[in-house]
């Protein structure tokens, strides 16, 4: 087990370089830079001092160096846990990222929680259940719930409360809570706002859990070793929870790796038309100033998430299964 | 066979293989037999060749020109169809109240009233304003419409006093076609990729195979933004339709050519491959004769799975601003009214081209998902 660790953390290194360099390069991609279009917007806004500047702000920012150089020093940077600073607000990139963290977290938890929890036992008992009415029903309702962009529902779900109650809802706190602290009273207005984004994004989360969890398990169900188990008089629930069911979990251990990067990605959209104080805000936002360091810190962590996922699942699986382990 | 036939019973044999023959069922017609058992398979597909058609003749569809801007009928509800009027009488043929318009002057907001004695009944084949089908077919005559000066908005206005109802079909047209057109690169590309990879195998598919592998880690919905922020803005729309086209297609070659490559491999070393090799076949002609025909039906299914991803994202990058621009129209760009919430919530009718992308994408999910069976109807 532990070489085993150590050669999936190996191959973690070179992965983890080649994502960085991915994530900068986006970045580059379109012509000019930041410091082109800020004194763009400024020569427009009538500002023609900032144009004499120009070579002045790149020097700055470090823009003139040639381009694998600012890769490597942004790099090295980035292992040394400095993240640069945002060329648009000129903040550490780390402050603006842990600052939009909490609630981003917060936001993922009870989506991730939920779909998954919803999602596993709805397939179960789909699959337990094939065919009978509960089970078409779910399994339609999945079809509809893949199909339904969260971003939408979270509209629908806006303006229904707006007609209900007069509030709109949008963001995750009211304006008179911002900067309190804790209390009863800003726990249930944080709640009031979080169910929107979070039922929104659990709908079309859940969908796709519980489908997976379904096939896995209707397949899982009819192979031998079940066949064999029932005929021994092994009580059913023993033989769907102890035997089936774990072995219909690999599939959703392997998503797990996007599952990681959903929670900090996934509903870019949702939390822009909700106006969520979400890291996903800050990021579209930043690639579309070209927003350098920010932007390609976030695309970074990201494809970081999406590895340490990977290799989370991949180490889960071979715990679980020892087939895996061996081999 | 042979032996049959020296013994002289050639009647009975032949009599004998015209019933095997009769048994027989091709693999096109199974697969159609095993597609029309799933029915919601078949109501998606159906479905969607309604939408396309519609999408093909919006001009006649759409009563009204869908860049036509009503500046008397800015923001209004949708206003719909009649059959009984305020007297309680009943109509056979629906008819639509002519409206006028008021400032209200407390909130400075306008409002509309009907007039009950200004009735305009709805009339078929209606001469309106001109469009063309395809680019090709001009013409002016429109399915359905009311006499001038009445108005027709069966979905409502949006905040610029066009008709969200025509809009809808025209946005049909920009919409549909990115998933199509989308998913033919992504075919194009994947197929070859993949094929070239499994058929050449060696240090070229270790190659292709980690760059893949490094595609796909990226989550595809922040990766379109990036990419979609890269197109410049001062492009001329069409252009901007093909490069988010090349966009959405950009990520999701990576696990189709995956499929195809386990695909070639696993038939590189078939007996029929073999054999071909043996007798002189060029590689071109193994590919092409031998190995696409049999991986064909399979690239295609899983192609089409991907449609309802792109126009799901290019629903979402118009939505954003960052797709679509005007004056084309699409699904997304007809929702970015819906990002202002203040707007949303006094015109939740501006959510009406949403019903669209939602029937699509779930009859299209429907689709892939009894293609999926079809495709392979050995399985049990």
């Amino acid at each position: 087990m532990t070489r085993y660790i150590v050669r999936r953390l190996l191959q973690f290194i070179p992965s983890m370089i080649l994502i960085a360099f991915v994530g900068f390069v986006i970045m580059e991609l379109p012509p000019g830079d930041y410091v082109s279009n800020y004194i763009r917007a400024q020569a427009l806004a009538g500002n023609q001092d900032m144009v004499a500047q120009e070579a002045a702000l790149r020097q700055q920012f470090g823009l003139d160096q040639p381009f694998l150089i600012r890769f490597a020093n942004w790099t090295i940077n980035l292992i040394r846990g400095d993240f640069g600073i945002s060329l648009a607000t000129r903040m550490p990139v780390s402050e603006i990222i842990g600052s939009k963290l909490g609630a981003t977290v917060a936001v993922s938890l009870c989506v991730f929680i939920l779909s998954w929890a919803i999602g596993i036992a709805l397939g179960v008992y789909s699959a337990t259940h094939q065919y009978s009415k509960t089970d078409n029903f779910l399994t339609t309702i999945s079809f509809i719930g893949l199909g339904l962009p969260d971003f939408l529902i979270a509209l629908a779900f806006l303006v229904l409360a707006w007609q209900l109650t007069g509030q709109v809802l949008t963001g995750l706190q009211s304006p008179e809570f911002i900067g309190k602290p804790f209390s009863i009273p800003l726990l249930l207005d944080f709640l009031k706002h979080l169910w929107i984004p979070v039922t929104a994004v659990v709908v079309t989360g859940m969908a796709w859990v519980m489908r997976v969890m379904r096939g896995n398990l209707l397949n899982e169900l009819g192979k031998n070793y079940v066949t064999a188990l029932r005929a021994k008089g092994v009580p059913e629930r023993t033989v769907i929870w102890k035997h089936a069911f774990r072995n219909a979990l690999h599939p959703l251990i392997g998503a797990l790796s996007q599952t990681l990067a959903f929670l900090v990605n996934g509903f870019v959209i949702t939390s822009v038309v909700l106006d969520l104080p979400t890291i996903q805000v800050t990021y579209l936002d930043a690639t579309q100033a070209q927003d350098l360091f920010l932007a390609g810190t976030i695309l970074t962590l990201i494809g970081f998430l999406v590895l340490l996922g990977t290799l989370v699942s991949d180490l889960l699986l071979a715990w679980l299964d020892p087939r895996i382990r061996f081999s | 066979m042979e032996i049959l036939r020296k013994t002289g019973n050639q009647t009975g044999a032949r009599i004998a293989r015209k019933e095997d023959e009769a048994k027989v069922v091709s693999v096109r017609r199974l697969m159609w037999l095993r597609f029309k058992r799933n029915r919601l398979a078949v109501i998606g597909g159906i479905f969607l060749l309604l939408m396309y058609l519609a999408a093909i003749f919006a001009g006649f569809i759409a009563p009204n020109d869908p860049t036509m801007v009503h500046s008397q009928y800015v923001s209004m509800a949708p206003h719909g169809l009649n059959f009984v009027d305020t007297d309680g009488n009943f109509h056979l043929i629906p008819f639509v109240y002519g409206v006028k318009s008021a400032v209200d002057p407390a909130t400075f907001r306008k409002t509309f009233q009907i007039i009950p004695e200004e009735k305009y009944p709805l009339q078929f084949f209606v001469r309106g304003s001109e469009y063309t089908i395809l680019g090709i077919f001009r013409t002016d005559i429109h399915l359905f419409g009311v006499e001038e000066p009445g108005k027709l908005f069966l979905f409502g206005t949006d905040t610029q006093g066009r008709d969200i109802f025509s809009r809808v079909w025209f946005g049909a047209q920009v919409s549909l076609s990115v998933g199509l057109l989308g998913v033919f690169l992504t075919l194009v590309f994947g197929s070859i990729i993949g094929i070239a990879s499994g058929y050449i195998g060696g240090l070229f598919d270790d190659i292709i195979q980690r760059v893949i592998e490094l595609l796909m880690s990226f989550p595809q919905l922040p990766l379109w933004l990036a990419l979609a922020a890269l197109v410049p803005d001062n492009w001329p729309s069409d252009r901007i339709y093909f490069a988010i086209t090349i966009v959405l297609a950009i990520l999701s070659w990576g696990a189709l050519a995956r499929q195809t490559r386990s695909m070639v491999y696993a038939l590189r070393e078939a007996d029929f491959v073999t054999a071909a090799r043996y007798s002189n076949c060029s590689d071109w002609r193994i590919i092409t004769r031998h190995l696409l025909p049999n991986t064909m039906s399979h690239i295609i299914v899983i192609a089409t799975t991907a449609i309802p991803g792109m126009i799901l994202g290019e629903t979402a990058l118009s939505f954003l601003g960052l797709g679509i621009r005007s004056p084309l129209i699409s699904w997304g760009l007809l929702l970015t009214d819906a990002q202002h919430i203040r707007v949303l919530v006094q015109q939740p009718w501006i959510l009406t081209p949403a019903i669209f992308v939602i029937a699509t994408i779930i009859a299209f999910n429907f689709l892939g998902d009894g293609l999926r069976d079809a495709a392979d109807p050995f399985a049990k």
